[in-house]
């Protein structure tokens, strides 16, 4: 019974690591004149890596500002010292752009401050970003992202030309592209055009290996990396009474999952959703501990929970099944659907494949000859693609 | 006999067929339907709105239904969206209307511009946006006459939640409801927050005297040098870095106060003024 040590154990000790500096009480409710990091008994550990090409030296835990309840906490987390702040013209219908800037009012040059727009074309791109720069109370913004492209044909020449302008004009200083789903084809195209020097994707523990390789390709071009959706949001949608979402909300369980991006070398810097205090004084925390085999173990237990629907593309079932179909890529045709919510992209993928394997039903076998040495249910999730997609 | 058996559903389906006739293109002259309809539930709602989706689930997002229509080179999209509830509905729409524009008389309160138009009913939100329009063109008529249409179709309260009411409006300059960590604060789950040109409001309502006690009990405990205020049935007052000059008091189960203020002494001042208006 003792010799082993429990998730609860290691989540009570988490508890305990001195972060005076940062608690809400002797950090944050100071009257006037005494700064956060000053006031407790040890500073606020910030970690620091270089945004790719971009040279700008951001903490590896940003702040995804788009559902913060009060901009206080935006206001606290730059005096803390994060300096890198995401939002886009299209939340709130422009009010979180006026939020951000209302909350890091002088502090703005001393930031990373990135936005995005989903303006189809060249013009109306141009437009949105100027009108970003008055709402966010600014001469330019550091990074501009052209907002939730799922594939290159999505990221047009002129989109492009937008952002070079931008540029030219010093209304902007770097480019980048928001992505959340078609990221295995999008990455690799970015990396290989070399116009983009930041690329914002979902990527969390939830996701398969082809991901790490993604990520990994593009920062090695040179590109920055940032990480959104770091709590599994883009595996599974946050659904009240959901028992995997409810799991992912237990004590330390969502700064687990962000250090494990944050222990990802290839990432620079992640956008966690913080919307109060103490979840920023938590997720702060990423940057002082390192990611623990108690962490993987919290994690861990929460893929055992997915696992029945999570192909983590290891091959070993290539060639099993007696109909011949490639299993790990229409299990991956459902993980788009399922887990990045790219029904379409899922779909087009899934009819890519030769007729003969598209017209198979799983449910005519007498009995699957694929086992997954993961256990995912391999026969059930085959069905649902094809009932899906076919 | 059997069209005895079969009328519950008939009148489920046409109970559902008039619940969805506020998608509509009919509703101003010369639009006609764009493609079929669309509709998103919690699950995949990041499918349509992206990383925005976020921005709805707050708020009790249970699903979307949306049409297009077409007039000309103009595409207006409509989307009706069913929150958690009427006031987290009106919250959606205290969150993405334009605080520098005044509030119209749609459902419990809308916004009309030129090419797009917000409002809240009951537990719908609803949001039209011309999507392919020049920036010159002014659609406004249109856009009245299509949250009219809309507006009459869907059930639901008409009015802005009770709440509002209650703050101070001299010198208002907007009101939004916010689903949950009022002011930053996780003790304060739900509540809404009134800005004025100078400070803020907020009251947040919960279960019982009891518990609204024991919020402010550890609302308390995160001030440094916070001291007692007479004000509501207990109060107290501090000075804090990030929210300025508080003080936050208790009536009954409810939970109000001012912040952001030069000084404690002047948002106990105002604090008392909203409580005495806080039934």
């Amino acid at each position: 019974m003792k010799q082993k040590t429990s998730c609860r154990d290691f989540l009570s000790a988490g508890m305990m690591i001195p972060v005076a500096g940062m608690s809400s009480k002797l950090g944050l409710w100071q009257p006037s004149g005494e700064s956060a990091s000053s006031a407790g008994s040890s500073p606020v550990k910030l970690d620091y890596r270089t945004l790719g090409r971009t040279g700008l030296k951001v903490t590896t835990m940003g702040f995804g500002c788009m559902i913060t309840s009060d901009p206080s906490v935006i206001t606290r987390a730059a005096d803390l010292g994060i300096n890198y702040f995401d939002t886009a013209r299209g939340y709130q219908h422009g009010n979180n752009e006026r939020m951000v800037a209302a909350a890091l009012g002088a502090r703005r040059k001393q930031v990373v401050l990135s936005t995005k727009s989903a303006a189809p074309d060249k013009d109306a791109l141009l437009k949105e970003l100027e009108t970003s720069l008055r709402e966010l109370n600014t001469d330019y913004v550091d990074i501009w992202y052209l907002h939730a492209k799922g594939s290159p044909a999505e990221v047009r020449d002129d989109m492009i030309e937008a952002q070079q302008l931008a540029k030219k004009q010093g209304k902007i200083r770097f480019a980048g592209v928001s992505t959340h789903g078609g990221q295995q084809q999008l990455l690799p195209w970015m990396a290989q055009k070399g116009v983009f020097d930041v690329v914002l994707a979902g990527y969390n523990f939830s996701m398969d290996s082809s991901m790490d390789q993604a990520l990994q390709a593009a920062a090695k071009s040179g590109m920055g990396v940032v990480a959104m959706k770091v709590m599994a949001g883009g595996f599974r949608g946050p659904k009240p009474g959901d028992p995997v979402q409810d799991k992912l909300k237990q004590k330390g369980a969502l700064l687990a999952a962000l250090k494990w991006v944050i222990n990802k070398p290839y990432v620079t810097t992640t956008i966690p959703s913080i919307t109060d205090m103490d979840q920023l004084d938590e997720d702060m925390q990423s940057m002082s501990q390192p990611f623990s085999s108690s962490d993987n173990k919290l994690l861990a237990e929460h893929l055992e929970q997915i696992r029945p629907l999570y192909c983590r593309m290891c091959g070993k079932c290539d060639g099993a099944c007696q109909k011949g179909l490639p299993v790990a890529d229409m299990l991956r045709c459902l993980t788009y659907a399922d887990g990045y919510r790219q029904f379409a992209l899922a779909r087009e993928r899934f009819l890519e494949l030769p007729p003969e394997k598209v017209a198979v039903r799983c449910g005519d076998c007498a009995e699957c000859t694929v086992k997954c040495p993961h256990g995912v249910q391999v026969p059930e999730r085959m069905a649902r693609a094809q009932e899906l997609f076919a | 006999m059997k069209a005895v058996r079969l009328l519950p559903l008939i009148l489920l389906l046409a109970a559902m067929a008039q619940a969805q006739d506020y998608l509509n293109c009919k509703f101003a002259p010369g639009w006609e339907q764009s493609g079929s309809r669309r509709q998103y539930t919690a699950d995949n709602l990041f499918e349509y709105k992206d990383g925005g989706a976020e921005g709805y689930l707050i708020y009790g997002f249970a699903h979307m239904r949306g049409i297009d229509c077409k007039l000309g080179g103009d595409t207006l999209s409509i989307d009706v969206s069913e929150m958690g509830d009427a006031d987290l509905a009106y919250g959606m729409f205290s969150a993405n209307r334009d605080p520098g524009l005044p509030i119209a008389k749609i459902g419990m309160g809308g916004q009309i511009q030129r090419q797009s138009a917000l409002f809240a009913k009951g537990k719908y939100f609803v949001e039209l946006v011309d999507v392919a329009a020049s920036a010159d063109s002014d659609h406004t008529a249109e856009m009245k006459a299509f949250a009219a249409g809309i507006e009459q179709r869907i059930e639901g309260r008409s009015t802005a939640p009770e709440a509002l009411q209650w703050f101070p409006q001299q010198d208002l300059t907007s009101t939004r409801l916010v689903p949950e960590s009022v002011l930053g604060l996780r003790e304060l789950k739900r509540g809404y927050v009134a800005s004025y040109k100078q400070g803020q409001a907020f009251i947040v309502q919960e279960a019982s005297p009891e518990s609204a006690a024991e919020v402010l009990k550890k609302l308390r405990g995160r001030f440094d040098g916070a001291s007692s205020a007479q004000v509501g049935d207990e109060a107290f007052q501090a000075k804090t870095q990030y929210l300025g000059g508080i003080c936050i008091f208790r009536k009954g189960r409810t939970l109000a106060g001012y912040t952001n203020l030069p000084e404690p002494q002047g948002a106990a001042s105002l604090a008392a003024q909203l409580a005495a208006r806080i039934p």
